[in-house]
C-alpha cells in the first residue's frame, strides 16, 4: 500500500536572502529614508513590508575602495546607501583591470603558433603569479568576494563621479529590467549597504505607489527615451512627441527572473510548451496596445488541434500586436489577437497604447505590417519543427550557439583537438549535446543574449567583452564559486582543477581541497582567425549560430 | 549524402582538364623524344609532398591557416591528380623493378585507403543519424556495459517474479553472447542489419515458451537489444572512420620515403 509523509507547503520566503537579518535590523531600517518614507499599511497581509525587509534583503558592508557593481554586469539586486559614501563613475569607464576584467588582446601569428611547444604536458596549468596582483578581497564566504580599487584617489582625480549619499537608491534599473548595469560604483569611504533582491524590490514596486513612481520615472527620464529611439516605430518622432509616447508607456514583468533555476526540472519533467508557460496575451482576445519586448524571450502560438503550435519567438525589440491594431485602425472596428504570446523564463515588456500608435506610428506605415502568423500560413509543420524544438530547449538564447550537421559529422574529434590546442590541453565543450533530426546543439556556450550566469557572479569574473559581445571569464579573477557553471541552464561552464607550471595540483592552504576556475567556450577570444572548432571542421559539419536570423532555421526539413 | 556544390563542380572541371593537357604534352614531348618522366616526375613528388601537408595542417590548428574543409576539398582533388600524375609518370599500371614496384604498391594502397575514407565519411554520417542515437565513441563501452547489467536485471527480476527460468535460461543461451560485445560490425559496415534481425529471431525463438508476464520482461529486453544494435552500428561505423586514417596515414609517411629516394636514385643514376 502506498505510503504518504507530510510537510509544510514551500513559502515564499522559506529561504531568506540573509539568515542574520534581525528584528532590530528591520526596525532599523524602517526608521531610515527611503525605507520610512514607503507605506506600510498599502501592503497585503501575506506580504508585510516587514516580512519583504526580513527575508528579501540583506544589510552588506564595503571597504574604501570596494566596486559594488560594475558597469556592464547583470545583478538582480538593488542597493540603497545606509551609511558612508559612494561614488558612481560618470565618465571615462574604469579600465578592464580595474574591473577585474580580462584585457583581451589577440595573440600574433607566432605566438599562436608557439602554444605547439609551450603547452604543457598536464592541462590547466596557471602561472599563479599572476592572480597576486588581483586585487580581490576575498570575504566570509567565497560568494562574498569583492574586487577593490587599490587606488581610490587616482580613480576620482582621473574620471568624473558623482557621490552617493545615505540613503540612495542605486541598481535598480538593471534588478527589474533584466539588462546590464549602466554605471560602475565604488565605495569612496567603508560603507553600509542595503542590498535588495529583485522579488522584494517587484514587491515594494507593486505596493507602493511612490516608490512604483519614482522608479518608473527614472527609467522614463534615464533609458526609456532611448529605447524608444532605437526602435524603427519610433525613431522618427522628435523630442515633444518621444516624451508623450514615453509618458503613456506601460511597463510589465511576465514569468520568473530566476527560471534557470527551475528550467532544467520542468524540462525533465516534459513540462515545455506554451501551455506550461505565463500567458501575456490570449489568441482572440482583443488588444489594447503593442507589446514591445525590452528584455528576456516571448513566444508567439496559435491553437493547433489539442496543442499549441510555435510560429515564432520574440526577443529584445520585437514587438506583438501590431498587425491586429493596424487593421482596427484601417477598418475602425476591433480585431482579435490572431496567436497569443507567453513568457518564455521571463520577459520584460513595455506596453504601448493603441491611441498613441494610431497617432504617430500608423499613418506613416507604407505597408501594413505582418503578423507572424501570417507568414506560418505558407510553411509546414516540419517546417516549423526545428523552431519549435529551439524555443522549448530555449536555445534561441544562444548568439554563438554551436550547431553541428549530424549528416556531415564524422565524429573524428578535430574539433575538440583544436579546441584542446587553444585551451592549454582542455577542450572548452563536449561534442555532445541535445539533437533534432540532424542537427545537434553541443555543450558549448552559446554566449547568450540573456546571459544569466553572469547574475551574481561576486567578482564580475564572467563579463562580456567590450568589443563582439562574447561573455568570457577573467581566469585571475575567477575565484572557483561554481555560481556561473550553477546558473548556466545549459550545463556549458565547467569548473577544473588548476596546476602550477611545474604541474603540481594547487590545493587551498585552509581546506586542502584543489583550487577551481570556471572554464568555458570564449570563441578563442585571444587567438588570430576566430574559433579553432569552425576552422578544424572538415567537413563543415560545424557551425556558430545565432538562433535569431532565419537561415538556421532553414532546411529543417530537408 | 550532401549535394555537390556548383562551385566544387567547375575545379572538378579545371582539374579534369589540366590532366588532360597534361597528358597532351607528355604524348607531344614523347613523341618528340622528349623525357617528359622528369617533368611528371617532380610533378607529382611535388603533389604528394602537398598532400602530406593536409596532416600537418591538423596540428596547427591553433593559427589560421584557413579551414580544413578547403583543405580537404584540395586534398581530394590534389589526390586525383596525383594517380593520374603517377600512371602518366609511369606509363604503365605496373612497374618492373622491385623498388617501383614496392612504390607502386605503397601509392595504390595510398590511393584506396583514401578513397575508402571519403566515401565512408560521405555515406556513414547519415546512417549515424538514422540510428536516432548519438554517442560519443570512447563512452561505448561503459554504455554497452550499462545495457549488460540492466539486461541481466531484467533475467534476474523475471525469474524472481515468476519463479520461471526459460528467459533466464534463454538469455545465458543466446543474448549473453549478444550483450557481451559488439557483434555484427562487417553488417553494419556494408549497410546490413543483421543485428535487428537476430534479435528479432530470438525472440519469437523464446516468446512462445513465456507467460504474458514472462512476455513483459521480453518485451524491455528487446527493447534494450534495439539500443544495444544502434549502438553496434555506432561501434562499427565510428570504428572504421578512425581505422582507415591509421592505414592511411603511416602508408602515406613511407610513400613519402620512398619516392623521396627513389627522386634522389633517379638523379644520381639516370639524369
Amino acid at each position: 500500500m502506498a505510503t504518504v509523509a507530510m510537510m509544510a507547503r514551500p513559502q515564499r520566503w522559506d529561504a531568506p536572502l540573509s539568515p542574520d537579518m534581525t528584528d532590530d535590523d528591520v526596525a532599523d531600517l524602517l526608521r531610515r529614508n527611503p525605507i520610512a518614507k514607503i507605506k506600510s499599511d498599502k501592503f497585503p497581509e501575506h506580504t508585510p513590508l516587514e516580512g519583504i525587509l526580513r527575508n528579501d534583503t540583506r544589510i552588506v558592508a564595503h571597504r574604501a575602495g570596494d566596486i559594488v557593481v560594475r558597469s556592464g554586469d547583470y545583478g538582480n539586486s538593488a542597493f540603497i546607501v545606509l551609511e558612508g559614501r559612494l561614488r558612481v563613475v560618470i565618465a571615462p569607464d574604469l579600465p578592464a583591470d580595474l574591473l577585474g576584467r580580462q584585457d583581451v588582446a589577440k595573440k600574433g601569428f607566432f605566438e599562436a603558433l608557439a602554444q605547439l611547444w609551450t603547452n604543457r604536458r598536464v592541462p590547466e596549468v596557471r602561472d599563479v603569479r599572476r592572480y597576486d596582483r588581483t586585487g580581490v578581497r576575498e570575504g566570509r564566504d567565497k560568494a562574498q568576494s569583492v574586487v577593490f580599487l587599490q587606488d581610490v584617489p587616482v580613480v576620482l582625480e582621473k574620471h568624473q563621479t558623482a557621490v552617493l549619499a545615505e540613503g540612495a537608491l542605486f541598481g535598480e534599473l538593471a534588478a527589474l529590467g533584466r539588462i546590464p548595469r549602466t554605471a560602475t560604483v565604488f565605495a569612496e569611504t567603508d560603507a553600509k549597504l542595503l542590498e535588495i533582491r529583485w522579488q522584494g524590490l517587484r514587491e515594494i514596486r507593486k505596493y507602493d505607489e511612490g516608490f512604483r513612481r519614482a522608479i518608473d520615472e527614472r527609467y522614463r527620464e534615464n533609458a526609456l527615451k532611448v529605447a524608444l529611439r532605437e526602435t524603427p516605430e519610433f525613431g522618427h518622432l522628435d523630442e515633444d512627441a518621444l516624451q508623450e509616447v514615453a509618458n503613456s508607456v506601460l511597463f510589465e514583468t511576465h514569468g520568473s527572473f530566476d527560471w534557470y533555476i527551475t528550467y532544467q526540472k520542468m524540462r525533465g519533467a516534459g513540462k515545455q510548451g506554451a501551455a506550461h508557460e505565463p500567458v501575456i496575451a490570449r489568441e482572440g482576445d482583443y488588444p489594447d496596445g503593442v507589446l514591445m519586448v525590452r528584455a528576456g524571450f516571448a513566444r508567439v502560438s496559435i491553437k493547433m488541434g489539442n496543442g499549441d503550435r510555435t510560429v515564432a519567438y520574440l526577443g529584445a525589440g520585437k514587438h506583438f500586436g501590431m498587425s491586429e491594431l493596424f487593421d482596427s485602425w484601417r477598418s475602425q472596428g476591433t480585431e482579435p489577437l490572431q496567436a497569443s504570446l507567453t513568457a518564455l523564463g521571463y520577459v520584460d515588456l513595455l506596453r504601448v497604447p493603441a491611441p498613441i500608435l494610431e497617432k504617430y506610428v500608423f499613418p506613416t506605415l507604407t505597408e501594413r505590417p505582418r503578423s507572424p502568423v501570417e507568414i506560418a500560413r505558407n510553411r509546414t509543420l516540419s517546417d516549423d519543427a526545428l523552431l519549435e524544438w529551439a524555443v522549448d530547449g530555449r536555445f534561441i538564447n544562444g548568439t554563438k550557439t554551436m550547431l553541428i550537421d549530424l549528416e556531415r559529422c564524422v565524429r573524428c574529434d578535430d574539433c575538440v583537438r583544436a579546441c584542446s590546442s587553444t585551451h592549454g590541453g582542455n577542450p572548452r565543450f563536449i561534442r555532445h549535446g541535445r539533437t533534432f533530426d540532424h542537427w545537434m546543439v553541443a555543450n558549448a556556450c552559446m554566449h547568450c543574449a540573456d546571459p544569466v550566469c553572469m547574475i551574481g557572479c561576486p567578482t564580475g569574473a564572467i563579463h562580456r567583452t567590450e568589443q563582439g559581445g562574447m561573455v568570457v571569464i577573467n581566469d585571475a579573477t575567477c575565484i572557483g564559486c561554481g555560481t556561473c557553471a550553477n546558473s548556466c541552464p545549459y550545463d556549458n561552464i565547467r569548473l577544473v582543477e588548476i596546476r602550477d607550471l611545474d604541474g603540481n595540483l594547487l590545493l587551498d592552504r585552509d581546506t586542502q581541497r584543489p583550487i577551481q576556475k570556471a572554464t568555458k567556450c570564449d570563441l578563442c577570444a585571444t587567438n588570430p582567425g576566430g574559433p579553432a572548432c569552425v576552422r578544424a571542421c572538415p567537413h563543415d559539419a560545424l557551425r556558430r549560430v545565432d538562433f535569431d536570423t532565419e537561415e538556421v532555421f532553414r532546411g529543417a526539413s530537408s | 549524402m550532401k549535394g555537390f556544390s556548383a562551385q566544387n563542380l567547375i575545379l572538378w572541371v579545371v582539374l579534369a582538364t589540366l590532366v588532360a593537357l597534361l597528358a597532351l604534352q607528355v604524348q607531344r614531348s614523347e613523341a618528340s623524344l622528349g623525357q617528359p618522366t622528369a617533368i611528371t616526375g617532380y610533378l607529382l613528388i611535388a603533389i604528394i609532398l602537398a598532400l602530406a601537408l593536409f596532416n600537418m595542417r591538423k596540428r596547427l590548428s591553433m593559427v589560421p591557416l584557413g579551414r580544413a574543409s578547403t583543405w580537404l576539398l584540395f586534398h581530394g582533388m590534389a589526390g586525383v591528380l596525383a594517380i593520374a600524375v603517377y600512371w602518366l609518370h609511369t606509363g604503365t599500371l605496373w612497374p618492373l623493378g622491385l623498388y617501383e614496384q614496392a612504390i607502386a604498391v605503397l601509392f595504390y594502397l595510398v590511393s584506396v585507403t583514401g578513397i575508402v575514407g571519403y566515401v565512408m565519411q560521405r555515406i556513414y554520417p547519415a546512417r549515424l543519424t538514422h540510428t536516432g542515437l548519438e554517442v560519443i565513441y570512447e563512452r561505448i563501452p561503459a554504455e554497452l556495459a550499462r545495457l549488460r547489467t540492466r539486461a541481466e536485471e531484467i533475467v534476474v527480476a523475471c525469474t524472481n517474479e515468476t519463479t520461471s527460468d526459460t528467459l533466464a535460461r534463454h538469455y545465458f543461451e543466446s543474448f549473453a553472447w549478444y550483450f557481451r560485445r559488439p557483434r555484427f560490425t562487417v553488417s553494419y559496415l556494408f549497410g546490413g542489419n543483421r543485428g535487428m534481425h537476430w534479435v528479432r529471431h530470438q525472440r519469437i525463438t523464446v516468446g512462445r515458451y513465456l507467460n504474458d508476464t514472462e512476455r513483459g520482461f521480453l518485451d524491455e529486453l528487446t527493447e534494450l537489444s534495439y539500443t544495444k544494435t544502434r549502438l553496434d552500428m555506432h561501434y562499427a561505423m565510428q570504428s572504421a572512420m578512425k581505422a582507415w586514417l591509421l592505414l592511411h596515414v603511416p602508408l602515406s609517411a613511407a610513400l613519402v620515403l620512398l619516392s623521396l629516394w627513389h627522386m634522389i636514385l633517379v638523379h644520381i643514376y639516370a639524369l
